[in-house]
């Protein structure tokens, strides 16, 4: 079933948007170039705008439709705006700002206490502070505890990362995957930062000039060309779910595998710090430069992760070429034209893909 | 030296009536440029301009004129006026309330300025934050663009009152001179001046008048700097 089902057509200037979405109960990543219509898109979900045409339902529940005249009006969407720059009220305490919605939530929707967004988003220390004296990622989580408050069906997210410095910035991540894991809220994140993104969701809409360019899992989305030519420029990354298996303290390395066990690879374990027991799952990124393709696998090299597979597909763009290999798990690489004609790559190919452990980014 | 603190009678008069009328005239035009100034300062609409600028002619209309106007409109004979008197046996003209309606007319577009002003510079980004969160326009309006405006309505407030407190051309058409009644400071000082021989009561008075109203401003000077701080 649809968490949300929009049809939404609007003309601002030379501007137009035109798009048709639906979005499940998960988390739902859109993403798009700045000027392609992320933040129209958000205004009239959550009826900040009004849109020429349109028709929104969440939940089977009819929020929206021009046709009807019918517009529900912001207050009454229930819909749960966390907006880029937090927007936290500064003549109040975050205590207040958390509560701002909650009289006039209905009680019986409330299934979120106080408490428990408290400490699910680690702000109890804060509660008496104002705003302005916060640190941009307490701020967020402050704004994220203010939407949940007022007993949202859905939780609109609107560039969370890019608040943040980039030591920070994905900080976020795990609140954001514990809300929608305990709470069971819908969420649509919207962001410009595409491996940021996918460190979070890999169920994504492509926006682009105000229409959407493709929707659906992030690895079915490269192999076509237009979304592959519209993520190109925004970093294409590689994220790869693994487990934690075990600790190799004297070596000082972890071992992780991945879903289906058949690849193990080794980080170095400070990447991984002490945060991750045995079994816990965490997310592994990794840029296609990162990756190397070799037609044998080596043995007299220092590089330990070296994954067989065969390539899937080979997209040429301008004088790069992307491989899609699939070692169990599909893996983007990208290497030059000269390169694949040298080793005269083509789909079908066996190969190893090799990378060295620091370059693996984590993401718990 | 003691000469200058030495107020008569009528002079205690007039002080005390200059600061009822301005306490009042502050009062009354509160609610109304708080309402004026949200609505210029939010919504647009057609002849938006000729609205303001309505509201903006007493700021350079002579007050003579405007103390003239009001005594055509609110007058014993004036256009509303007649049936004030006629219906209710209210007569405003030459009395108390003349001369708060005299000063509440010239300093509404000051008041206004400043509250409008105060609300320009709250983000309507935390307004529409308001409503995704529930809140209908009231509760918004209350919970998050007053308290975020209030040193600038504070600020409105006391330019209406010391403006009320300077208030002459319009107070002696609409309402006259008479002492204990409509005889405010600047009337008062007025009287004195035209009179030989009472320059040491025209200077008590105008001291009063020099004291209060540098406090008022620099009040609201304090209360604007707040407001710039707090963004």
């Amino acid at each position: 079933m649809h968490a949300l089902s929009a049809r939404l057509k609007v003309q601002k200037g030379n501007f137009s948007l035109d798009v048709e979405v639906n979005f499940l109960k998960e988390i739902t990543g859109i993403f798009g170039p700045s000027g392609s219509g992320k933040t129209t898109l958000m205004h009239l979900i959550s009826g900040l705008e009004k849109p020429d045409e349109g028709h929104i339902e969440i939940d089977d529940s009819l929020i929206l439709d021009t046709s009807k005249n019918w517009n529900l009006k912001s207050r009454k969407r229930k819909i749960g705006y966390v907006f880029q720059e937090g927007r936290l009220f500064p003549h109040m305490t975050v205590q207040k700002n958390l509560l701002f919605g909650s009289i006039y939530a209905d009680k019986d929707q409330q299934n979120i206490h106080f408490d428990e967004v408290v400490d699910l988003l680690e702000i109890r220390g804060l509660l008496e502070k104002r705003p302005k004296s916060l640190s941009g990622g307490e701020k967020q989580r402050v704004a994220i505890g203010r939407a949940l408050l007022s007993a949202p069906k859905l939780l609109l997210m609107d560039e969370p990362f890019s608040s943040l410095d980039v030591a920070l910035r994905r900080q976020i991540i795990p609140y954001l995957i514990r809300i929608n894991k305990k709470l069971g809220i819908p969420m649509l994140v919207v962001s410009h930062d595409l491996p940021d993104l996918l460190s979070l969701t890999q169920e994504l809409f492509l926006l682009r000039n105000g229409r959407v360019e493709g929707h659906g899992n992030y690895f079915d989305l490269i192999q076509s060309e237009k979304s592959l030519e519209i993520m190109r420029g925004a970093g294409l990354m590689n994220v790869i779910p693994f487990k934690v298996e075990l600790h190799d303290v004297e070596n000082g390395l972890t071992h992780l595998i991945n879903r289906d066990a058949s690849h193990e690879i080794h980080v170095e374990r400070e990447l991984i710090n002490d945060c991750c027991k045995v079994g816990d799952e965490l997310n592994v990124s990794l840029r296609p430069e990162d990756i190397a393709i070799t037609l044998n696998e080596i043995s007299d090299i220092s590089i330990r992760n070296q994954l067989k597979g065969n390539i899937t597909k080979i997209i040429k763009k301008e004088n790069r070429t992307y491989c899609l290999v699939d070692v169990g798990f599909l893996l983007i690489v990208s290497i030059t034209q000269a390169s694949q004609q040298k080793m005269n790559l083509a789909v079908g190919t066996e190969v190893y893909c090799l990378f060295k452990s620091m370059a693996l980014q984590i993401n718990i | 030296m003691n000469e200058l603190l030495n107020f008569s009678e009528d002079e205690l008069l007039a002080i005390g009536l200059s600061f009822r009328v301005a306490f009042w005239c502050a009062i009354f035009i509160l609610p109304p440029s708080v309402f004026l100034a949200w609505w210029l300062a939010r919504k647009q609409f057609r002849g938006k301009s000729i609205v303001e600028g309505f509201l903006n002619l007493p700021l350079v209309l002579p007050p003579v004129a405007t103390g003239f106007i009001l005594l055509l409109l609110l007058g014993t004979n004036g256009l509303i006026g007649k049936y004030l008197d006629e219906w209710f046996g209210i007569k405003l003209a030459f009395s108390f309330y003349a001369a708060v309606i005299a000063s509440m007319v010239v300093s509404f577009p000051l008041a206004i300025r400043a509250i409008r002003l105060s609300i320009e510079m709250v983000d309507p980004g935390y307004e529409e934050a308001a409503k995704t969160l529930g809140a209908n326009s009231l509760q918004t309006f209350i919970r998050v663009t007053l308290p975020l405006a209030l040193p600038g309505i504070i600020s409105g407030f006391v330019l209406a009152f010391a403006r009320s407190l300077g208030e002459f051309g319009a107070t002696i058409i609409f309402a006259g001179n008479i002492s204990g009644e409509t005889q405010t400071i600047p009337l008062a000082l007025f009287n004195e001046i035209q009179v030989p021989g009472h320059e040491t009561a025209a200077f008590r008075l105008l001291l009063v008048a020099v004291v209060f109203s540098f406090a008022a401003m620099s009040f609201s000077e304090i209360l604007v700097k707040k407001l710039h701080h707090r963004k």
